[in-house]
């Protein structure tokens, strides 16, 4: 019996531990966003981008994006709590409005649209994964050290 | 007369405190020396401790218990530094960042360290009154698995997803893996300035609380069994206690304890150097245990906090000491290198010289004891 309860114990710690992990994996997860203000189009529609956007996030200037510009933060989480300080026009007032942005978990780098975004259009119309443009140049495989009494005998390529 | 009397044995007693804190007074000197040559302003030197403190002190808290269970100083702890490394590596792959990043590495190391304790401690319940010989041997014994195991099982087995990792070559981890993501997360938790010193609040916390369950863990049944094991195996085996099983235990509780204690170590440095991050420091944990004036069969809490500040002072003041000295930066380094080892070695040669006393102390008490009982 007792052992019965011990082995019960043990199973309930275990599925904790498991759990807190799990919760971790999904609230630990970093994401590298990129916010565009560019024009977009989207279903024969234009929208163009606000004279400048200033992004805020943690209440720190994360970016100041005129048009065609591109800005990047990093965020832990998959709610990104951001704040848009937008100037319609040269000049103009700016107007400062907070909005939560659900992250997918899968995504290392994403690629905001501000326009598309401010227009309520759909996330596929906003949000799209970043993909590097430049290409990876052909790189000499790093040497790796592993030799601990200094003789030479352990690099590997 | 009577004068003369107390004069001898308070010259005894100095002798006697002098040869039993040879290392930690040999390491007061040299700071003394070298921390005026060296001309750096206390502000500076007090915060440089205080980062290394929330830095290392972890580590070497995690030696305590095998010395309880009479297990010497455990070289094998790379082990746990090991694990801890291979859960970052994990955590960093799958963009895991932050405290989240830390906690989740904490957990995978867990069962990597049971694994690799309950080896360590089955091969050295084999080789009873060896043990620190035998676990320095199985820590380059499982280096040589981990490089295995990083080397060319990460990519085409265990599954490596970023090429920021991946060597060029698509399998194997590259020389540094970046931790810029994770860079001070619980260092920078709660933290706190004081007289431009940062204190790293929420690191000594998690030391405090390793502190008070050290403390508490002494009290429980299975710490009274290590510490019965650690005096007297055969008497300990003699009243019940399972010997082999006890000491596995303390292996297994002083390897997960490493494990996380690399990861609070790597936390704060901000890089993983995949080859060589494990590799000395077991040797420089153990130094910084033995030079706050613990010995081979007898640490406490208290020798982990001063061998942390003593070491770690002379770490910092040392090479620029050298290079004021001598005019020659590297003799400072090779200094300090030079002393890690040689503190163990006092401290082991001590070791011996004090058994091997002991040993003919109690053969002469013996002896005499046997002439009183004929002579009656």
């Amino acid at each position: 019996m007792k052992s019965k309860r011990s082995l019960f114990a043990k199973l309930i710690a275990l599925a904790a531990v498991l759990a807190v992990a799990a919760v971790m994996f999904v609230i630990g997860r970093g994401h590298t966003v990129y916010f565009d203000s560019k024009a977009v189009e989207y279903e024969g529609k234009t929208y163009e981008p606000p004279y400048k956007v200033t992004v805020y996030v943690k209440g720190e200037q994360a970016a100041k994006l005129y048009d065609g510009e591109r800005g990047m933060t990093t965020w832990i989480g998959q709610n990104l709590r951001v704040a848009f300080k937008i100037m319609q026009e040269k000049g103009g007032d700016e107007t400062i409005t907070e909005y939560g942005i659900k992250l997918p978990h899968g995504m290392d780098g994403i690629v905001i649209n501000i326009p598309a975004y401010l227009a309520g259009l759909p996330e596929e119309a906003y949000l799209s994964e970043f993909v590097s443009l430049i290409a990876e140049e052909p790189v000499e495989d790093e040497e790796i050290v592993i030799d601990e009494f200094g003789m030479g005998l352990e690099s590997v390529e | 007369m009577n004068n003369s009397k107390s004069n001898a044995s308070f010259g005894a007693r100095l002798l006697s405190l002098i040869r039993n804190n040879t290392v930690p007074l040999m390491f007061l000197l040299i700071c003394a020396v070298c921390i005026p040559v060296s001309g750096f302003s206390v502000g500076y030197l007090v915060n440089e401790i205080v980062t290394r403190m929330g830095r290392n002190t972890f580590l070497i808290l995690c030696l305590l218990l095998p010395i309880m269970a009479g297990m010497g100083l455990n070289f094998a702890m790379t082990l746990g530094a090991m694990a801890g490394e291979i859960a970052l590596i994990f955590v960093s792959d799958w963009q895991i960042w932050g405290i989240p990043g830390m906690v989740l590495a904490m957990i995978i190391s867990v069962p990597i360290s049971v694994l690799l304790g309950v080896f360590c401690g089955k091969i050295l319940n084999m080789a009873k009154g060896r043990e620190m010989i035998t676990s320095y041997f199985i820590s380059f014994f499982m280096n040589g698995v981990y490089q295995l195991v990083v080397l060319y099982m990460m990519g085409p087995i265990i599954p490596i997803k970023h090429a920021n990792i991946r060597l060029p070559r698509g399998y194997g981890i590259r020389n540094s893996v970046d931790l810029i993501n994770m860079r001070q997360c619980l260092d920078n938790l709660l933290a706190v300035k004081v007289g431009g010193v940062k204190i790293p609040v929420m690191t000594f916390v998690l030391i405090a609380l390793l502190c008070l369950f050290i403390v508490w863990f002494r009290r429980t049944k299975l710490g009274q069994d290590m510490r019965a094991v650690g005096q007297d195996m055969d008497v300990a085996r003699d009243a019940g206690i399972n010997v082999d099983r006890t000491r596995i235990v303390s292996i297994v509780i002083s390897t997960v304890l490493a494990g996380f204690g690399m990861i609070i170590y790597l936390q704060n440095m901000g890089n993983i150097a995949t080859y060589s991050s494990h590799s000395q420091i077991g040797m420089f944990c153990i130094a910084a245990l033995l030079v706050g004036g613990a010995s081979v069969e007898k640490a406490s809490i208290g020798n982990v906090f001063l061998g942390v500040i003593m070491f770690h002072t002379m770490f910092i003041v040392a090479p620029v000491a050298g290079t004021k000295l001598t005019g020659d930066s590297m003799i400072g380094e090779y200094f300090r290198v030079f002393a890690s080892y040689a503190v163990i070695t006092v401290a082991l040669v001590m070791y011996e010289t004090k058994k091997r006393k002991q040993k003919s102390h109690m053969g002469k008490m013996l002896e005499q004891a046997q002439k009183e009982g004929s002579e009656q």
